[in-house]
């Protein structure tokens, strides 16, 4: 879908935010609606349907988790949390709520584009990718195989799990209990297990293990695989 | 009971009129060989003990008892109250005067001796009341057991009462034992003492029917509260002897509250002093910190503003650069602020998990890749350290700062290593730099709040870096200090303790986890 076909509502009580946000965002092509409020965000979704929202948690009159639950109530249109909260508590409730990515103020330009694209992509896709590429990084989901550049990697079951889950959810925040649910059922909650495995998959894939580029901690919350889009 | 008590007072009498019967006896076996007065003599030993042990009335009790017996026995004619002998009266009263004086004295000496112990009583409750003063901090605590030790000593009920705070409604701090339920009419009592700082209710000189005794517990001419005392349940007034005792309790209870109030009033004002101080520098500090990076944004975007076309390509993006980097600084002492103001507030709850200590590092890492631009950053961690018991978040703004801290107090280009071990129950992290060795003496002073080196041309950061450092590692049971390098450079190192081992994490599925 071309940017010009995108619309996105900003919901933002503070008026430089959004002004900001519609400068720049309409200057890479999006189309956009402002809203002021939470109960001003429900009725502009109703109208102006748009493909992602920007939402603000401190908003006057509504909570922005509880616009966000009132939204899921009756539509899957990406949201994205954009807030001066940076505590994980909130991230994981934003994200429990129903939020699909979480950005903290002040942010950079280039990381809020790159969330939306994801955000968008993540939406608008229909079959997954059999292959995944990644910088030098490939993972053929129809043939079980991992590698760098011409180079096989060997990985061991749950590595291989995780690495996949991480890359059908590209570029997107993936917390550590969904991970943990998908590699081993929903009732292992050990998110030191989960740690163990990242820091051996990162000794495999990784270029240096102490500055990883393919799995991104976010701290608290969980991880992203592929932080530049 | 009463019949009892009756007993009781009954008793001396019938050892007197034993004793006499008993002297008589022996009055009669020896008349033969003494002359009467010496039988005479005899009977003043029942009226003596009668003195001594039961007061003067058994004792004048005695002596008439014992004239009437010698005068029947001894007296010619024999038998007989008849006395023919003008001698023998006088005889009579002399004895008599010797029986009542004798029998006075002793009885005002047994008085004195239950008086001085009475006395003795009083004053050790007073010295062990006096201790307790000096013990207790706790201002209620010391009440309770002062109106304890004076309800034992009266033997009553106490109950001490003070106004509120803001109000002239007097509430009960202290009562023993705790029973004492107040009429419309004691509070209005209690009111006229504290309004008067006299003493009232019954066995004083004001409002004698409305209350038992109540007396004001005052301390520097001002009245603090009252203290009731009730000796039995319709409340009868005090004996004088020991209404001394009641306020001499008063005045103590004064003087403790007032020493109670004065510690608090001065841990108050000190701690009012210290904040004060802190505030003052943090005003002083964010006010200086805030406005640098704030002057180079303004600086920058008011250029570009006012002459958009003046700047070639690269001066323009030098501008947006400061710019960004007067932002990014500003963002990191707000978030330095926003932990220290956790700390301070006291509502920080360390949230420990198992940390990896590669991860740590790499996501420091990125968050200061910005500043640390042009520093070549090396990293030694070794591959099987154990993970770590600890808040990962608060680990990482250990780590940011210390990243901060050697990439901004230094040259460009310098070398900044990072590396990791364990050792002793501890797993250590340092941070090295080749900026300026700080001086030895001031080595303790940069973890202090505020503090900035004596002669660092640098002025970056709030001087609150390094103090929240040590304040997220103490909080952790771990220590953070400063080494300097051979040469130049400095070495941050904190430590962790190494408390306990992850549990049965490894090689579930039997997975081969040689990485």
């Amino acid at each position: 879908m071309p940017p010009e076909d995108t619309r996105i509502l900003v919901v933002d009580d503070e008026r430089q935010i959004r002004c900001m946000l519609k400068t720049t965002l309409a200057g890479n092509g999006y189309d956009i609606r402002e809203a002021v409020s939470g109960h001003d965000a429900l009725k502009e979704t109703q109208l102006f349907h748009p493909d992602l929202i920007i939402l603000d948690l401190g908003l006057p009159d509504l909570d922005g988790i509880e616009v966000i639950r009132r939204l899921r109530e009756w539509t899957k249109v990406p949201v994205i949390v954009l807030t001066v909260r940076e505590h994980e508590s909130d991230k994981i409730e934003a994200l429990d709520a129903g939020a699909d990515d979480y950005v903290t103020k002040p942010f950079h330009m280039g990381e809020l584009l790159a969330r939306i694209r994801v955000a968008l992509r993540y939406a608008a896709k229909s079959d997954d990718e059999p292959i995944f590429t990644l910088g030098k990084l490939k993972v053929d989901l129809a043939r079980h195989q991992v590698a760098i550049g011409e180079t096989e990697v060997d990985l061991t079951p749950t590595e291989y799990e995780i690495l996949k889950f991480l890359a059908l959810h590209a570029g997107r925040l993936v917390l550590h209990q969904d991970l943990l649910r998908a590699i081993r059922g929903p009732q292992r909650k050990d998110v030191h297990y989960l740690r163990v495995y990242i820091a051996q998959l990162r000794h495999k894939i990784e270029e240096d293990p102490n500055r990883p580029r393919y799995i991104v901690t976010e701290p608290g919350v969980g991880y992203r695989f592929g932080a530049m889009d | 009971m009463t019949r009892l008590h009756h007993m009781d007072s009954v008793k001396p009498y019938v050892w007197t009129v034993l004793g006499i019967a008993l002297i008589t006896a022996i009055g009669r076996l020896i008349t033969p060989f003494f002359s009467p007065i010496n039988v005479a003599l005899l009977y003043l030993l029942p009226v003596l003990l009668g003195a001594v042990y039961w007061g003067h009335r058994v004792s004048l009790f005695g002596s008439f008892l014992g004239v009437l017996t010698f005068d029947f026995f001894f007296v010619p004619p024999v038998f007989s109250f008849t006395v023919s002998n003008i001698k023998d009266l006088f005889t009579f009263g002399v004895f008599l005067l010797v029986g009542i004086v004798t029998g006075s004295m002793a009885t005002k000496i047994r008085n004195e001796l239950e008086k001085a112990k009475e006395r003795e009583k009083r004053l050790e409750a007073l010295y062990s009341v006096g201790q307790q003063i000096a013990a207790k901090a706790d201002l209620s605590e010391m009440l309770k057991t002062l109106s304890q030790t004076l309800s034992e000593a009266v033997g009553g009920q106490v109950a001490l009462l003070m106004p509120a705070t803001h109000s002239t409604a007097l509430r009960e701090v202290a009562c023993y034992p705790c029973s004492m339920p107040f009429g419309d009419k004691e509070e209005a009592v209690m009111g006229w003492v504290l309004g008067h700082g006299r003493p009232a209710g019954r066995g004083t000189e004001t409002l004698r029917r409305a209350s038992p005794p109540i007396f004001p517990v005052k301390a520097d001419n001002k009245t603090l509260g009252v203290l009731v005392v009730a000796i039995d349940s319709d409340g009868s007034a005090i004996p004088p002897d020991q209404q001394q005792a009641v306020e001499a309790f008063a005045n103590l209870a004064g003087v403790a509250i007032v020493r109670v109030r004065l510690a608090e009033e001065a841990e108050q004002s000190r701690w009012l002093a210290e904040s004060e101080k802190v505030h003052r520098a943090l005003l002083l500090s964010v006010s200086h910190d805030l406005r640098t990076p704030l002057a180079s944004i303004t600086g920058g975007v008011t250029s570009l503003l006012l002459k958009e076309d003046v700047y070639d390509r690269k001066a323009t993006r030098d501008l947006l650069d400061s710019i960004r980097q007067g932002a990014s600084r500003l963002n990191r002492i707000v978030r330095n602020l926003l932990d220290m103001a956790r700390f301070e507030s006291g509502t920080l709850r360390l949230n420990r998990e198992w940390c990896d200590v590669q991860d740590l590092v790499g996501v420091a890492l990125r968050e200061t890749e910005e500043i640390l631009q042009g520093h070549k950053v090396g990293v030694a961690i070794p591959l099987d350290l154990p993970p770590v018991k600890a808040d990962f978040g608060l680990l990482l703004h250990v780590m940011i700062n210390l990243l901060e801290n050697a990439g901004t107090h230094g040259e460009e280009n310098g070398e900044i290593s990072i590396s990791a071990s364990l050792g002793d129950g501890a797993i250590f992290v340092s941070v090295a730099d080749q900026n300026p060795t700080i001086p030895r003496d001031e080595r303790e002073h940069v973890f202090d709040k505020f503090y900035r080196l004596q002669h660092s041309g640098s002025e970056n950061g709030t001087g609150l870096g390094l103090s929240i450092c040590r304040a997220i590692m103490e909080a952790h049971g771990g220590m953070i200090w400063i080494d300097s390098l051979p040469g130049r450079g400095n070495r941050f190192t904190f430590a962790l303790p190494m408390d306990e081992k992850p549990s049965e994490w490894e090689v579930e599925e039997g997975e081969n986890h040689a990485a």
